[in-house]
């Protein structure tokens, strides 16, 4: 088996893991953390067996096509860069594993934060095996999210909360200009492939596009590596528990940006514009987040800065862009690692036993926790970059590269910022080993200090051993790595590879660096004085500007939303009428008309009186519609001129369908009108209703000559394909039916589901309704006429009955023909629902419940049902989804007749249309028994019959 | 011919009640003189249209329709439904109970009084 296959294997195991912890949390924390170190052992066993391939120099790759329209793929790669990080990802993902077991109390929701932990864990893996760069960009906002719930896993916390909303709306923001460079790079490559971009290095770097480009993947880096000005995000990151924020911030989540910048490396490194956009940046932060590391006196916020600080290293050294400085740079991203997650760790457990983590309420440790001063003592001056420790190594090749840097011409500014840096770093690593652990025993600290168990300083004592042995014997522990990932970085083989050692003899950089150690004590010796400076320079508080940015953009989208969104619909009509006019007039402008083509058809007196009886009725309507009764009788005649309209220009479907559709909303509307005021009152001033009016009458013509244009001009469309194949293809004469249930049956199939939750969300709707004031208000209903007495009169009733079953024959009829001929499922389900609406208003909701068999609900759900299971048959034959069958059959008492599937999705259709309008009409009935309605038992109110029976029964 | 000029007699006579009663709709006073109007529409204007339907379609093509029929039987039972609806809501709204004349039976006028063998419920009670 070929190693490469692994490799998705190895990206989805976090996420598979992920759902174990999260499931069996109530077995314990110990439980959740042996199987939330199940995956990672395995995905680390797995990439040990790729590593010798990789070591080998090959570059495993595996590509499974995802979307390939978008160039969107599953395609792994692995490198030595890939392996490094991969590898740093895991190892360090086990420790914080083991360490947060113990640093988590019983109280918290452990399973919940290993599940949060692998999720975070397999997108970081994800992004350094992506080789696909929108594959990439997925799993880059998944950090994004996943470290939003490690960051607030306290919720209980305001700081936590904050925090985490700070760091998502930060890297998120990063997120959305990374995607915008990326497509543009892939749009340069012509691939989304990682491969192929970094081997179209030459192509991109000439390309115009490049400087957009460049600069707008640095945004997503620089945001999510907390590069100047975005630094302030990670130290309110800090918020969360200790072991997420050693993870996040020694091995991942901000190694994210630099993971990116140094994978780009071949493609966008090397220009001028790289070297000052990166280099800089990165200049700044170091010095910058060093600088205020000093004169933090929370630990973490000081080791928050220091992070800040030494990926502003990492960023100068990648943006150096020389083959040297991409060495350092990897060799610092392991040696970073070490010492910052032992750091991050000591400083969890002195927060864990003392209570506090403020240096100015610590002090003396040193005797009462002895070996977790030991573990910090060495991983502090590994930051502080003494020699024989592991930072002073990467130190030391980063005062060399940045020694020989030119900027704009002068010599010394990068030597001497870098050498400032340096002195920083040193004066806060020993500022946190000696104001911590060094000085009087105190005798009022929180909590009572003494060292963890075992199981909680295994993890930084592993981690300081690594620094020890890194310092000591560089290439013989992590030489062949960096040389590999070294090489992965630049692109091809390297040209000035030197084995790590610890003595070059007196360089330039060994001054620096001494220079550094002794400013550093002294700048330590002088932080009192300093401090009280420090405090009174006035400085900008990044989350006061922060805050008061969301506060503009949130204030900013309230005013959109409730200029827009203010509860009206006839705001929402005109906004969404005004802007297609407008986007219909720019259209309209472009002159891309073509001149009329078919000439004006004679207009019969017939024409002329339908059409002038419906301007009538409309304008009547608009003249007349604060007396509500009177503008429903209007509106019907509008109702029936647009049915005679469609009877006229020969669409008879269409004329059935509206006046079945006519009828039985005009009975619904009736009936719900029975239960509001009967006028409205007038409410709108004379500016509002011309402003209204004239946009009713811009819209309105606009459709009429867009209209008007259309009929004027022969244009191809797929009437033709309809027409032709109606009969061949969906064996119906009757188009209008064949588009509906055949050609476009998925439309329907929608439909009908929209027309059922539509049914259900009025029932619903009312449900909830009647259960608030509206319930007080309708049993308080005065109804303002007298009411008559003879609610079921028997003239009606009996007219209804004998009506029954001639209409449902008339239903049964249209549905039949539908196929060939007017008709179909629809308008049969209208025919059918009139038919009973008129026996509910003839004796009753009450009376007519008691005979329906079935409920309107199942009714729907048949309906919708029957439609998919119709269109899922065709599966069974190997069609797609709803290809319809037909067949003529010949039963001999009867003429030969067709039987299609689309009838049985007709049917469907059918019983929702049917389900509907009767859930509606019980909605409405609800209602009714509120306002105070009697529930009728008989027919009607007075049964001659009756009488007639009892006086036979007498006789008897 | 014979048959085209009994065709054209039955559209003309449908054609003359359809106006009259479309006339009479305009020209009588109140609602319940109008509600004698449309009833020529419906039975000879209408039935007239219809018979000369069927007879084309027997008498010229030779085929024997039955549309015809249903659509009669619709009027003669919705026509008078309506009616009587426009009637009792007339009556509803315009007339006074008192200055009805009495019934002859125990009961009172449909509509205003309750059916028989239901008593008078009692005013304002809306308690189910």
């Amino acid at each position: 088996m070929n190693n490469a296959s692994l490799l998705p294997i190895m990206a989805l195991l976090p996420f598979l893991g992920a759902l174990v912890p999260g499931l069996m949390i109530r077995a314990g924390r110990t439980a959740c953390a042996t199987f939330t170190a199940v995956p990672t052992i395995l995905a680390l066993v797995m990439l040990g067996l790729c590593a010798p391939d990789v070591f080998r120099g090959e570059v495993l790759q595996i590509e499974f096509e995802w979307l390939p329209a978008l160039g969107l793929s599953v395609s792994f790669f692995l490198d030595g860069l890939g392996l490094l990080f991969a590898g740093m990802i895991l190892f360090v993902g086990l420790l914080i594993t083991l360490y947060a077991r113990f640093y988590l109390s019983g109280d918290d929701p452990a399973g919940q934060f290993f599940t949060y932990l692998l999720l975070f864990q397999g997108a970081m893996l994800g992004i350094v095996l992506s080789n696909n760069i929108l594959l990439l960009l997925i799993f880059w906002e998944l950090t994004s999210l996943s470290s939003f719930l490690l960051i607030g896993y306290w919720t209980h916390l305001p700081e936590g909360r904050q925090g985490a909303r700070m760091a998502l709306t930060v890297t998120g923001m990063g997120g959305l200009s990374m995607i915008a460079g990326m497509l543009i790079l892939g749009n340069i490559a012509g691939s989304y492939e990682l491969t192929d971009i970094l081997a179209a290095g030459d192509a991109i770097k000439s390309s115009d596009y490049y400087l957009p480009a460049l600069l707008l993947i640095l945004g997503g880096a620089f945001t999510k590596s907390a590069q100047f000005p975005f630094h302030f995000w990670l130290p309110h990151a800090m918020a969360a528990p200790t072991p997420v924020s050693a993870y996040l911030h020694s091995a991942t989540m901000v190694k994210a940006g630099v993971f990116l910048m140094a994978r780009m490396w071949p493609a966008l490194a090397g220009t001028d514009a790289w070297f000052y956009a990166v280099g800089t940046v990165g200049l700044i932060t170091m010095v910058l987040g060093a600088l205020i590391a000093l004169f933090k006196d929370d630990l973490k916020a000081l080791l928050a800065f220091s992070t800040v600080s030494h990926l502003g290293l990492l960023t100068m050294m990648l943006g150096f862009g020389t083959e040297a400085a991409a060495i350092g740079a990897v060799f610092h991203i392991i040696n970073h690692l070490t010492f910052k997650a032992a750091l991050f760790m000591t400083a969890g457990i002195v927060d864990h036993e003392a209570h506090t983590r403020d240096i100015k309420r610590l002090g003396g440790l040193r005797h009462l926790m002895p070996i977790t001063f030991v573990i910090a003592v060495i991983a502090g001056l590994s930051m502080a970059g003494i020699p024989l420790f592991n930072g002073f190594l990467s130190k030391e090749l980063m005062l060399e590269e940045a020694a020989h840097t030119d900027w704009r011409g002068s010599h010394y500014a990068v030597p001497i910022l870098a050498t400032l840096g340096a002195l920083l770093s040193v004066a806060y690593s020993f500022r946190f080993i000696s104001h911590t652990f060094f000085g009087p025993v105190r005798d009022d600290y929180p909590a009572k200090p003494h060292d963890p168990n075992f199981g909680m300083w295994a993890a930084p004592g592993l981690l300081v051993v690594l620094v020890l042995l890194i310092g000591i014997f560089p290439q013989a522990t992590v030489g062949p790595l960096v040389e590999l990932a070294a090489t992965a970085v630049v692109g091809h083989e390297l040209h000035h590879w030197h084995d790590l050692k610890i003595w070059h003899g007196v360089t330039p950089a060994l001054i620096m660096s001494a220079i550094a150690v002794l400013g550093g004590l002294i700048l330590l010796a002088l932080h009192r004085p300093l401090e009280r400076l420090w405090n009174a320079v006035p400085r900008p508080e990044a989350k006061v500007i922060f805050d008061h940015v969301v506060g503009w953009a949130v204030a900013g989208s309230d005013w959109i939303a409730h200029k827009t969104h203010n509860g009206a619909i006839s705001r929402y009509l005109a906004i969404f009428v005004v802007s297609t006019l407008a986007l219909g007039a720019i259209a309209a402008s472009g002159g891309g008309l073509a001149p009329a083509t078919r000439a004006l058809l004679p207009v019969p007196p017939l024409a002329w009186i339908g059409f002038l009886l419906l301007v009538v009725a409309a304008i009547a309507v608009v003249l007349l519609h604060r007396e509500r009764f009177l503008s429903l009788i209007l509106i019907s005649i509008v109702g029936l001129g647009v049915s005679g309209g469609f009877v006229y220009l020969s669409a008879p479907d269409l004329a059935l369908t509206q006046i079945s559709v006519e009828t039985v909303t005009i009975m619904l509307m009736l009936l719900a009108l029975h239960f509001l005021p009967k006028s409205t009152p007038a409410e709108s001033g004379i500016f509002r209703r011309v402003r209204d009016g004239a946009i009713a009458l811009g819209v309105g013509g606009a459709v009429a000559s867009l209209t008007f244009a259309f009929l004027l001009r022969d244009f191809s469309s797929i009437s033709e394909f309809h027409l032709t194949q109606s009969k061949v293809g969906g064996g119906g004469t009757n188009v209008v039916n064949v588009i509906l249930v055949d050609f476009r049956g998925y439309d329907t199939f929608g439909e009908i589901i929209v027309l059922g939750i539509a049914g259900l969300i009025i029932y619903a709707l009312m449900h909830a309704l009647l259960d608030g004031p509206a319930a007080r208000r309708l049993r308080n209903w005065e109804f303002t006429q007298e009411r008559s007495r003879d609610r079921h009169p028997m003239l009606m009733v009996i007219a209804t009955r004998v009506m029954l079953p001639m209409t449902a024959m008339v239903g049964v009829y249209i549905f039949l023909r539908g196929h060939n001929e007017p008709g179909g499922g629809f308008v049969a389900g209208l025919i059918i629902a009139i038919a009973l609406l008129m026996q509910y208003m003839a004796s009753g909701f009450g009376w007519a419940q008691e005979r329906q068999r079935i409920e309107y609900h199942a009714m729907i759900g048949w309906g919708v049902a029957i439609a998919g299971l119709t269109g899922t048959a065709a599966w069974l034959f190997g069609k797609p989804f709803l290809t319809s069958s037909f067949g003529y059959f010949h039963i001999p008492p009867i003429e030969e007749f067709e039987l299609a599937t689309a009838m049985a999705f007709d049917l469907g259709v059918f019983l929702t249309v049917l389900g509907a309008v009767m859930l509606m009409l019980y909605s409405l009935s609800r209602i009714a028994r509120y306002a105070g309605e009697t529930v009728n038992t008989a027919a009607m109110d007075y049964d001659p019959s009756q009488g007639i029976r009892e006086t036979t029964e007498e006789e008897r | 011919m014979l048959s085209e000029i009994f065709i054209s007699a039955l559209l003309v006579i449908g054609g003359v009640f359809g106006l009259v009663g479309s006339y009479g709709l305009v020209k009588l006073r109140d609602a319940m003189q109008r509600l004698h109007a449309p009833t020529k529409a419906t039975t000879v204007g209408i039935g007239g249209i219809l018979c000369a339907s069927i007879a084309i379609a027997w008498l010229e093509r030779g085929v024997a329709s039955t549309h015809e029929l249903l659509i009669t039987l619709f009027l003669f039972v919705t026509a008078p439904v309506t009616a009587n609806f426009i009637a009792k809501a007339y009556m509803h709204r315009n007339i006074e109970a008192a200055s009805l004349p009495q019934t002859e039976t125990s009961c009172g006028w449909a509509g205003y009084a309750p059916p028989p063998g239901e008593n008078e419920p009692p005013s304002g009670d809306k308690s189910n």
